[in-house]
């Protein structure tokens, strides 16, 4: 039975994948729905860019390696001014932060998280493909 | 029928096959963790040769090396040439080819075990 084991535990790794790289396409949407998201007070800081880490994770029980989600940061890039008298969120010289968010980057991400989540999908599939197959030698006995 | 050990080695062959299945698991999973590098194993015809004879214990001080000593979990990293500026080596696109080598192998191995029971089935009949 070593090999169900085996294929039990690459099923768990690919969903540990694919519950990370969910986790990942959330940072992404919450980024682009706060674009343009500015302070709440005049002269305050707009919304931060969000940024996420993975990092290896060892199941103990069954020696598989996992990935999780290591932490989720604050980008320290500096935030875009703008000369916008009537927005709410001007400061008293009439300049308003924008959100440090680019557009484009988060596209970008948004792309290959898919890519690796489509990746992560394929691997368990086939894991459980081949547990099929076992049983399948079971048939028509 | 003593020659006959086809099951014993498409049933190692099936366990190797799980085994590499899990490690690309892994890799795919790990494809955006930083310094995270790749893992193989090695061809399968290295490992057959590597499983040793059992050997015989004539005293009981006598220690036997249990299957895990003898075979550990050979997994070789791959080479740095993909790896990205966050030290990850996970090449995708090569993890995919090899999702279908382990594919069709396994395919493979379990239709040598269904034929091969199939053969026994005619003698036994």
């Amino acid at each position: 039975m070593a090999d169900q084991d085996a294929l039990g535990a690459s099923l768990r790794i690919a969903g540990s994948g694919l519950e990370s790289q969910s986790v990942r396409l959330r940072v992404i949407s919450e980024n682009i729905a706060n674009a343009q998201s500015t302070a709440s007070v005049p002269g305050g800081d707009p919304y931060t860019r969000q940024t996420i880490t993975f990092e290896n994770a060892l199941d103990r029980a069954t020696g598989a390696s996992l990935v999780k989600v290591k932490d989720i940061g604050r980008d320290a890039a500096p935030y875009s001014v703008e000369q916008d008298p009537g927005n709410p969120a001007a400061d008293e010289n009439g300049f308003v932060k924008l959100p440090n968010v680019d557009i484009l980057v988060e596209l970008a991400d948004l792309r290959e998280a898919n890519r690796s989540y489509e990746a992560n999908l394929q691997v368990a599939k086939q894991s459980s493909d081949l547990m099929n197959q076992t049983v399948a030698l079971l048939k028509d006995v | 029928m003593n020659d006959v050990y086809l099951f014993e080695l498409s049933s190692q062959r099936t366990a190797y096959l799980s085994a590499r299945q899990t490690l690309i698991a892994g890799n795919v999973a790990n494809a955006n963790t930083p310094a995270y590098k790749a893992l193989d194993l090695k061809p399968f015809s290295a490992v057959l040769q590597q499983a040793s004879i059992d050997m015989a214990t004539t005293n009981p001080a006598h220690l036997t090396p249990t299957a895990q000593e003898l075979d550990p979990p050979i997994a070789r990293e791959n080479g740095d040439e993909y790896a990205t500026v966050s030290g990850n080596s996970v090449d995708v696109e090569g993890e995919m080819v090899k999702l279908g080598e382990v594919n069709r192998d396994f395919g493979m191995a379990t239709g040598v075990k269904k034929i091969f029971r199939q053969m026994f089935m005619q003698a036994l009949k």
